[in-house]
This record gives structure tokens, C-alpha cells and sequence, in this order.
């Protein structure tokens, strides 16, 4: 009653903070001001969409066109569904097995990974205990490592415990996102107000259950924020899974897109698959951003949170 | 508890609410509150931190320490590797390279998702959403695909960049020449992190409560007044944030010049930035040892620059 | 500041000491040892081969006892990071690995490739073109069994030749002059493109100036890139390259596809593979190529040399090294196997048998009808016998396409260029414990 009234109005004042309509002194004066503005924003959207227009185009093409016809408009011959039909029939349709493998481990990493943060953060912003100092600079340390510094030793610690060539090797590391901890840090010290858990701990609710039916849900924009960063994290993922994957089966469509170009200008085999590679492209950038457009309200309010506090 | 609880509101209400919170964590509390539950709380993230990140990291700064010859084994030689790197030119060239795309792309970057922000966040724009959306589409693109998808941009061939010149009989710009390349790599890393970059900063614009702008009082004042004036002193944090994120992103650049590589790798060398002449040592030249030293020292500038960047922005007073 | 370091060190090494017990619990429940089977046995192939999984089956069907998991981990460059990480691991590696000649001295140096003569690897001894078995070998060990290789042509546009009524070079003295003579007559075309990325092209032009950059023996090696023979091909390179008569882009790549499609090089100095490979990436250009020898550095002579081709060895993690080792050996041993390899799958043969075989090659139309495998037969017959890698050949090649690149680009001369990647391996090979002479 009263707690769950709280959540919903710090919930409420995070939303309000974050998605109320702005009228502020800057707002911009007349039609012709707006116009001009509209002109030069439409031109970098130009330039943010043009190569994806340009993949979109080359899709349609053939081997043969697209290396002959003018990049950013289509060749007589519309070829996409063909493109299609052998991007998923090529190589016995691996491709979609690559797509599963892709969305298997990023939403296994990503809820993974999203609930680990979200309990690491809320105890670093609300709880004193020793070493949390400590601990919390190693975790931002963590974020200046280079990857490269890691390839290795990971590489043969996961050998070590038999997990070379296992869908495990990828998402076990995937798990710890040191950045997705730092973010639940200051969004659960600012969207979690103290008097919450408090009033909650006065009624006797346990510790697990407090963050389990109370934080959980008001840190849910965050959580998304968080998950949406690490799915594009592990589905962007392209050196880690290069490494510790050798069997087709199990690569990521990063790896197995790489790997067709790679085929695709080579010289031991002949086999003219730029536009399977193209195709392959665009169908796999389509899942994110269908993702990101129907998400856009949670994630847009989380990296708020996120950047206030530096 | 209860009780507790109200025998500290009673005595400590003078005090301020933060140690009145004090008192629920405080020392009083059983070890079992105080220890246990945060670190079992921790435990999940820590377990995985330490196996797959600290672990790692400490086997590869243990390695670090030793050289490991195809004749004679390995054999321990201290900082020997260290003072090497630091007498690597190929390190050095490949450090000139990330800190010329710094100082170059980020502020590019940096700046243009900062106008972004306030040109949406003002509504001087119509098409808000769609512009919200298109320039943060690139960020959602594997920068593996981006970097393949520039490649093809960029040919002098079949670049549509090219034919577009060749048809207005301009002379082609060469993307993929020596001369051409850095500015290729910083094209594509604008390309893909600006909306991100807006994104964060249009949220946190966003955020600014609305008295700030109603106690500022500024009549008459324009966009560009109000920006300079009260909107960018506030998200400051937010902008220092994005760019100490920027820095240590650049420094440590790998994907597109890697990918580049296979398709220019006379023009991108393999030290063409610290990180790939670290992968080149390690993969190919079986300089394993070497290569982890190499990534310490790059870790090393990263943090010098970070920290550099840190303090030169707190002197002005921001947070 | 300091004291607070160290306390942070100490804390550091305590996590770090618990993290290890913890990865050695992972340890004890991760390794489950496979049991001994009676059944049918696994062997892991890595190939990049493409359509590999043809040859498997018909392997998998003489021998029901093996059954074979073939994965293409990617091409020489990609798969070879990837089996040394394995193999300094030591677990993860397949247990038949493709390798070109090239690598072979460089994995055989690691200990890590099983000695095929103990499966009766020595019995095919003179089966096979004789550079491609010494190659495979060393001493008395076999590491390799060698599948394809790459005797070398040069593929032609015949229209171009006609157009501007040159003659098909014998010597590269006249290819220079018709080089120059071609771009002449017109500025967009180029007798032909030197690679700078491709360091095993350029090797195989020093290959056939009978350049012996390379020579190992045991702890002994030698890296001499600035001998005679090496600064001939150097210095000729060089001039073509500032006469701006040849094309300088990197090859197998996209641009370099299409200046191959639409008649912007006249030829295409390459290997018995390429012939496939062109008329896929230039299908646009059929019927207007031809195949000649390659050009000779003293007239009348007949030298060729070998760009490319692989072998397939087994590694020490091999649980079944005498099943991996018979697919090795069957695979490129067999007939019906080795024909496929090279009428299905178009690798061109090591076998003698095959390439002596009377049916071997047909006339292909894309090339005018000509029979383009027989002019590689010729010139397998050719190349010279006694070419050496180095046990770093990865290292070197790494530097010879930085070097080459700057060449190109004008930042040294290319003799100067292979002096510096000389000496670069040199110290490089000193650095790992090697003797160095370079002879």
C-alpha cells in the first residue's frame, strides 16, 4: 500500500523529470528560423542514412551490377528476393542459424548481465560496507582495459575449463558489464529514495524481497537501459566470439558475415557472394533497430540517469 | 527494528537525514547485514568479474613479465618487455595515430551531438522524432558491418562518394590512400557513435527541471544565449562524461582499423593503432608476451588520458 | 598515496588468489574426459576448401568407422591465429589441419604436428611433384600431406593484346617495354597490378628469379632479401611501379575485382588456382582471356615457380592421430578423392598420376577454349625444387607487406624496403633465440 504508492511516485518523478514537455527560453522563434534549421538537420540525416540507403539499394542488385551501376539508385534487374532466398538457403541456411545464435546469446547476456548490474548497482548506491569503495574504482578501472589485454589469458582460461567451441564461452564473459554497474549506481542512487526501503524494512519485507518487488521495478528504466546497451554489446560482439568459436554452428552472425567476406574476396575459391554479404547485412541490422524503435521511450529516459552524475 | 528506528528519529531529529540513513546501515548493524548481504548481493557480478575480467587481466600482466622465445622457452625478464614498448617506435607510430584521431574526432563528434541535442531539444526543428531516430540508427549497426559497409563506400571504383564525383567531373577523392585514411576511420567513427553521443545529451538536457529556466530570467534571450548561458553549464557532467567515454574509446581503436586492414593493409599497417600492433604481436608474430606488455602501456595512456582530462575539467569548478 | 597503493596490491592479490581457486573448481567440474568407444570414431577437420564437405563424404563412406566434423574456421590468415592459439592451449585444436606450405616449418617448429611417416606417410614419397613433398617434409619426418598447389601462369586479355597489336611477353624485358608502350596508348589501362599487400605473390616472383631469400635448418635460419637475384626483382618492380605502367592496389579485393572485369589489366601474373577464381570474379570478360607461361627472366629459358596451394597435417591434440592421419593421407592420396579435389573442386593437383593423366583438363570457354590446365601442367614440371620457408614465415610476410606497402607509397625505394624487412627479421629471429646467417 503505502510502499508500493512510493515506488509509483518516485517512479513518477523519474518519468515526470525526464518526459515532461519542455517550454523553455530557448524554444525557437518563428516558421522561417524552424525551416532552415529542419533544411540542415535533413542534410546530416542524409549523411547518417545514406550508406544504409546504399546497402538497402545494393540488395536489390546482382553480383554483376553492383560492381557496374551507380551505387545509390537500382539496377534494372531487381534482385532482392533472390538475394533473399539465397542468403537463407545458402551454405544448407546457416545463416539463420546465425541469426538464432546471435539473439540466443544476446538476450541470455543481456537479461543476464542487466539483473547481476542491477543488484551490483543498488548495493553500491545504497548500502556502506567494507570495500565497496575499493571494489567500485576497480569496476570503473575495468572500463580502460583494452580488450586485447584480455584476448589471451580468456582465451586460455576457457580452454583450461573445456568451453573453447561452446556457446558458454561467449556469453559467460558477456555477463560482466562493468559500465552496466556503474550506470545502475547512479540511477539507484537517484531513483531510489532511501525513505522507500526505509518504509519497506519497517513492514518487515526481507532484503531479497525488496529488491526483487520494490528496486526491480523502479529501476526499470535503467534495467532497460542496461539490457538494451548489453544485447547491442554481445550482438555487435565481433573479437571475442572470433577467438573462442570454431565450429559454423555456433558463430554469431558478426563472425559468419566477416567470414563470408572474407570467402568473398579470396583466393581459393571463386565464389562471387558480395551481395549474400550485403543481404546478410541488412537483415541483421533490422532486429535492432525494430528493437530500438519500439524501446525508444525506456531507453531515452535510462541514459539520462546515467550521464546527470558524472 | 521498529522500535530502533523510532528511538533514532527521536533522538537524532536534528540531525540531518543522512545520518539518521547512517544509523540503518551503520556500524550497529549485524555483520550479517552490514558484510554479508551487500556481498551476496555483489556476489553474481563479482564472481563473473573476477573469472573473466581480473583474472585474465592478471594472468596477462604475469606473462608480461616473462619472454617466451620458439628457442630456448620461457624465461623471466622483469620489466625487460616494458622497456621495450617504450623504445618501440611501431607502438609510438601507432600512439601518434589514436591521439591524432583524439584530438581530432572527438571534438567533431563531441560538438555536433551536443548541437544536435539542443536543436531538438529546443524544438527548432520540425521532424524531431525521425531525426531522433535516424541519427541513432548507426549506433545499433555492429561496427564490424559499419566498417565493411564504409569499405565499400569508399571504393574508387564502385563508391557511389566516386561516381557522384566522377559525374560532376570532380576530381575523386582517394579514401583509401595514405593521406586519405585517418580521415576515412574518423568519418566512420563519427558516423556511428554521434547519435549515441546525442542521445545521452539530449537526456540529460531533457532532464533540466523547468524552474532553472523561469529563475534565469532571460528576456529576450535567443537559442544560442540560452544554450551558452544555462543549458550546457548544466549538463556539463553529462558532456565530460560522453567525452571521457570518447577518449578512452578512441585510444583504444581496433574494430574498423582492423577491418580496414583487410582491405588496405599497406595503407593501414598492422601497428597502424596500439591495439591491432598488440593483436598483429600476439596472432601472428606469436609475441605473446610482448603483446601483453603492449597492452598495459596502452592502458596506461588510457588512463593518463582520462585522468589528465578529469582533472582539467574539475578545475573549472564543474562537478 | 603510496601505502594506500599497496593496500589496494594486497587486496588485489588476495581476489586474485580466490578467483583462482574458484576457476579451478571450474576446472574439476568442466574436464569430463572422453570414455574409450568401440563405435565409430570423431576426428575434427579444419578446411577452408570450398564444397570440402564433397570430398568428406566420400571418405565418410569408405570408412564407416570415422566419421569426420569438418569446420572452416576461415582462410590461411584467419585459421592460423586460431590454431596457434589452440595449440598453445592445448586443447581446442582439430585433428587434421589445412596448412599452405608456406606455415608448415612454423607449426612443425612448435612440436605440435604428428610425424606422418609412422602411418606409412613414406610410401607416397614418390607420388607426389617433388617440391611440394620436400616441402611437406623434413628430414625424415613428415608433417604434411600435400593437397593442391600453384604452378604459375600468366592469365592474358587477348582482345587488349590484339587491340594495340602487342605480342604475348616471353621475357619480362619485353613485358616492361609492352608495359609502357600499353599505358601509352591508353592511360587507363595497366599492363598489369602489382599487389603490395600480397606477400606471397611477391614471393613467388623472387621464387622464380631463383632468389633463395629463405633457408632454416633446425635453430638455423637465414633471411637474405637484399641478394642479387632479390634486388633484380626488386629493381624491376620499382621501375614498372615509377613508370606508372603498372597498377599498385591491393589484389582480391573489390576494386582490384572489378579492374579485372572491365579491362583495365592486361594480365594477371598468377597461379594454376586463379583460373576458377577469374572467371568468377570477372564473369562479365568471358571468352577474352587467354593462358601463357610465365615470363622468363633470360630468354628461352623455362623456370617456373609455386604461389599458394596447402596441405593437410595432424596435430599432437589429435585423439585419433591414426584415423586423422588416414584422412590426410586418403583424402589426397585416393583416386577417386584426388579427382575430385581437382575436377569438382578445382584444387589444382600435387599428385603425378593426376597431372600426368591424359584426361586432365578440358578446354574451358571462358578461356577461349583453351585448355588452361595444361599449360600449368608445364609448368609444374618447372618449378624450381629447392624453395625454403622460415619457422616465423607469418612474422616475415607481416613485414614484407608493411615494407612492400611503403614502397609503393614512395616512402623508400623497394630495395631499401626488403633491407628493412631483412633486418627486421633478422633481429626479430635473433630476439627468439635463433642463429642467424644470412647467406
Amino acid at each position: 500500500m503505502a510502499v508500493s504508492e512510493q515506488i509509483s511516485a518516485s517512479r513518477k518523478e523519474v518519468m515526470r523529470q525526464s518526459a515532461k514537455t519542455q517550454k523553455n527560453p530557448g524554444r525557437h522563434r518563428g516558421w522561417t528560423g524552424r525551416t532552415i534549421m529542419t533544411v540542415i538537420m535533413l542534410l546530416f540525416f542524409v549523411y547518417f542514412l545514406m550508406p544504409l540507403f546504399w546497402l538497402l539499394v545494393s540488395t536489390t542488385k546482382t553480383n554483376t551490377d553492383l560492381f557496374a551501376t551507380f551505387g545509390l539508385w537500382l539496377a534494372p534487374n531487381f534482385n532482392l528476393w533472390n538475394n533473399l532466398h539465397d542468403l537463407f538457403t545458402y551454405q544448407g541456411g546457416i545463416y539463420l542459424k546465425w541469426l538464432g545464435n546471435s539473439a540466443y546469446y544476446s538476450v541470455i547476456s543481456a537479461v543476464g548481465a542487466s539483473f547481476f548490474c542491477a543488484l551490483a548497482g543498488y548495493v553500491f548506491a545504497k548500502f556502506r560496507f567494507p570495500g565497496r569503495r575499493f571494489l567500485f574504482s576497480v569496476v570503473l578501472g575495468a572500463i580502460m582495459v583494452p580488450n586485447t589485454a584480455l584476448s589471451i589469458p580468456l582465451y586460455l582460461l576457457l580452454s583450461k575449463v573445456g568451453l573453447i567451441n561452446t556457446p558458454l564461452a561467449i556469453i559467460l564473459p558477456s555477463l560482466a558489464v562493468p559500465f552496466g554497474v556503474y550506470l545502475m549506481r547512479v540511477y539507484a542512487s537517484q531513483a531510489v529514495p532511501d525513505e522507500l526501503l526505509d518504509a519497506a524494512r519497517v513492514d518487515g519485507a526481507g532484503e531479497f524481497r525488496i529488491f526483487w518487488s520494490i528496486v526491480l521495478r523502479v529501476l526499470s528504466p535503467g534495467f532497460v537501459t542496461v539490457l538494451l546497451l548489453t544485447f547491442v554489446g554481445t550482438w555487435n560482439n565481433y573479437f571475442l566470439p572470433l577467438l573462442v568459436l570454431n565450429d559454423p554452428n555456433y558463430y554469431p552472425l558478426t563472425v559468419g558475415l566477416a567470414q563470408w567476406n572474407a570467402v568473398a574476396s579470396s583466393n581459393s575459391g571463386s565464389q562471387v557472394i558480395y551481395t549474400l554479404v550485403l543481404t546478410g547485412a541488412l537483415v541483421s541490422i533490422i532486429p535492432l533497430i525494430i528493437g530500438f524503435l519500439c524501446l525508444q521511450r525506456y531507453w531515452q529516459n535510462g541514459l539520462t540517469l546515467g550521464s546527470v552524475k558524472a | 527494528m521498529k522500535q530502533q528506528l523510532a528511538t533514532d528519529r527521536a533522538t537524532l531529529a536534528i540531525k540531518d537525514s543522512r545520518s539518521a540513513r547512517r544509523s540503518v546501515k551503520g556500524d550497529n548493524l549485524p555483520w550479517r547485514r552490514r558484510v554479508g548481504l551487500p556481498y551476496l548481493f555483489l556476489a553474481p557480478f563479482l564472481l563473473i568479474f573476477l573469472i573473466f575480467f581480473i583474472l585474465p587481466l592478471g594472468y596477462s600482466l604475469w606473462i608480461s613479465l616473462f619472454a617466451d622465445k620458439l628457442i630456448g622457452g620461457t624465461v623471466f625478464v622483469g620489466i625487460a618487455n616494458y622497456i621495450q614498448v617504450v623504445q618501440d617506435g611501431e607502438f609510438w607510430q601507432g600512439v601518434l595515430h589514436v591521439v591524432l584521431f583524439l584530438v581530432i574526432q572527438v571534438p567533431i563528434m563531441i560538438i555536433l551531438a551536443l548541437f544536435f541535442a539542443l536543436v531538438l531539444d529546443s524544438g527548432s526543428t520540425y521532424l524531431k522524432g525521425l531525426f531522433r531516430i535516424g541519427f541513432f540508427i548507426p549506433y545499433a549497426i555492429p561496427s564490424v558491418i559499419a566498417a565493411l559497409l564504409w569499405g565499400y563506400l569508399y571504393s574508387n571504383h564502385f563508391g557511389p562518394l566516386v561516381q557522384i564525383a566522377s559525374f560532376f567531373n570532380l576530381p575523386a577523392p582517394n579514401f583509401l590512400s595514405p593521406t586519405g585514411i585517418l580521415p576515412s576511420l574518423i568519418n566512420i567513427s563519427t558516423w556511428q557513435w554521434t547519435g549515441y553521443n546525442m542521445i545521452v545529451l539530449y537526456a540529460a538536457l531533457h532532464a533540466i527541471p523547468q524552474e532553472l529556466y523561469e529563475a534565469a530570467h532571460l528576456d529576450g534571450a535567443n537559442w544560442w544565449h540560452t544554450a551558452i548561458a544555462i543549458k550546457i553549464p548544466i549538463i556539463a557532467p553529462a558532456i565530460v562524461l560522453t567525452v571521457i567515454f570518447s577518449i578512452i574509446g578512441s585510444l583504444q581503436l581496433f574494430n574498423e582499423p582492423q577491418i580496414l586492414y583487410t582491405i588496405v593493409p599497406n595503407v593501414i599497417q598492422d601497428h597502424y593503432t596500439p591495439n591491432l600492433y598488440a593483436y598483429t604481436l600476439a596472432f601472428t608474430n606469436q609475441q605473446y608476451n610482448y603483446s601483453a606488455a603492449v597492452s598495459f602501456a596502452l592502458g596506461a595512456i588510457v588512463f593518463v588520458f582520462s585522468y589528465v582530462f578529469m582533472l582539467f575539467t574539475n578545475k573549472d569548478g564543474e562537478n | 598515496m603510496p601505502h594506500h597503493l599497496f593496500s589496494k596490491y594486497s587486496k588485489a592479490a588476495m581476489t586474485l588468489a580466490l578467483a583462482c581457486l574458484l576457476t579451478g573448481f571450474l576446472a574439476a567440474c568442466g574436464g569430463s574426459s572422453t570414455s574409450s568407444s568401440n563405435g565409430p570414431v570423431t576426428i575434427t577437420v579444419w578446411s577452408w576448401v570450398p564444397n570440402f564437405q564433397q570430398a568428406v563424404d566420400l571418405f565418410e563412406k569408405s570408412h564407416p568407422n570415422i566419421k569426420v566434423k569438418l569446420d572452416n574456421v576461415g582462410q590461411g590468415g584467419t585459421e592460423y591465429p586460431k590454431l596457434r592459439t589452440a595449440l598453445k592451449a592445448g586443447s581446442g585444436a582439430p585433428d587434421v589441419v589445412q596448412l599452405e606450405y608456406s606455415e608448415l616449418p612454423t607449426f612443425a617448429m612448435t612440436g605440435k604436428l604428428v610425424d606422418l611417416s609412422q602411418y606409412g606417410a613414406d610410401a607416397y614419397k614418390n607420388d607426389y611433384i617433388s617440391w611440394a613433398w620436400a616441402q611437406s617434409t623434413q628430414g625424415d619426418k613428415i608433417y604434411a600431406i600435400p593437397q593442391d598447389s600453384g604452378p604459375m601462369g600468366m592469365l592474358y586479355r587477348e582482345d587488349i593484346f590484339k587491340k594495340y597489336n602487342l605480342a604475348v611477353p616471353t621475357t619480362w624485358d619485353q613485358f616492361q617495354q609492352e608495359a609502357i608502350a600499353l599505358h601509352k596508348a591508353d592511360p587507363k589501362v595497366y599492363m598489369t597490378n602489382f599487389a603490395p599487400n600480397d606477400a606471397a605473390a611477391f614471393t613467388s616472383y623472387l621464387w622464380q628469379a631463383k632468389a633463395r631469400p629463405y633457408t632454416s635448418n633446425g635453430t638455423n635460419v637465414s633471411v637474405n632479401l637484399s641478394n642479387e637475384a632479390t634486388q633484380k626483382v626488386a629493381n624491376y618492380w620499382d621501375d614498372l611501379i615509377n613508370s606508372g605502367a603498372v597498377q599498385t592496389i591491393p589484389d582480391f579485393a573489390n576494386d582490384w575485382n572489378t579492374e579485372l572485369s572491365n579491362g583495365t589489366l592486361a594480365t594477371w601474373i598468377t597461379a594454376a588456382w586463379a583460373p576458377t577464381d577469374l572467371a568468377g570474379i570477372a564473369s562479365s570478360s568471358s571468352g577474352k582471356w587467354r593462358v601463357a607461361p610465365l615470363p622468363q627472366w633470360n630468354a628461352g629459358d623455362n623456370v617456373s615457380a609455386n604461389w599458394g596451394g596447402s596441405t593437410d597435417a595432424v596435430t599432437t591434440q589429435s585423439q585419433h592421430p591414426k584415423e586423422a592421419a588416414e584422412f590426410a593421407m586418403w583424402i589426397n592420396h585416393d583416386k577417386t578423392a584426388a579427382n575430385m579435389l581437382s575436377n569438382q573442386l578445382f584444387l589444382y593437383p600435387t599428385l603425378k598420376s593426376v597431372l600426368n593423366d591424359p584426361s586432365f583438363g578440358t578446354s574451358v570457354p571462358f578461356y577461349g577454349g583453351q585448355n588452361v590446365n595444361k599449360i600449368f601442367a608445364q609448368s609444374s614440371a618447372h618449378v624450381d625444387t629447392s624453395f625454403q620457408w622460415t619457422p616465423f614465415q607469418d612474422y616475415i610476410n607481416n613485414q614484407l607487406t608493411v615494407q612492400l606497402g611503403n614502397a609503393v607509397n614512395g616512402k623508400a625505394s623497394m630495395a631499401q624496403a626488403l633491407q628493412q624487412a631483412q633486418n627486421d627479421a633478422t633481429s626479430y629471429a635473433k630476439a627468439q633465440g635463433f642463429t642467424v646467417s644470412n647467406k
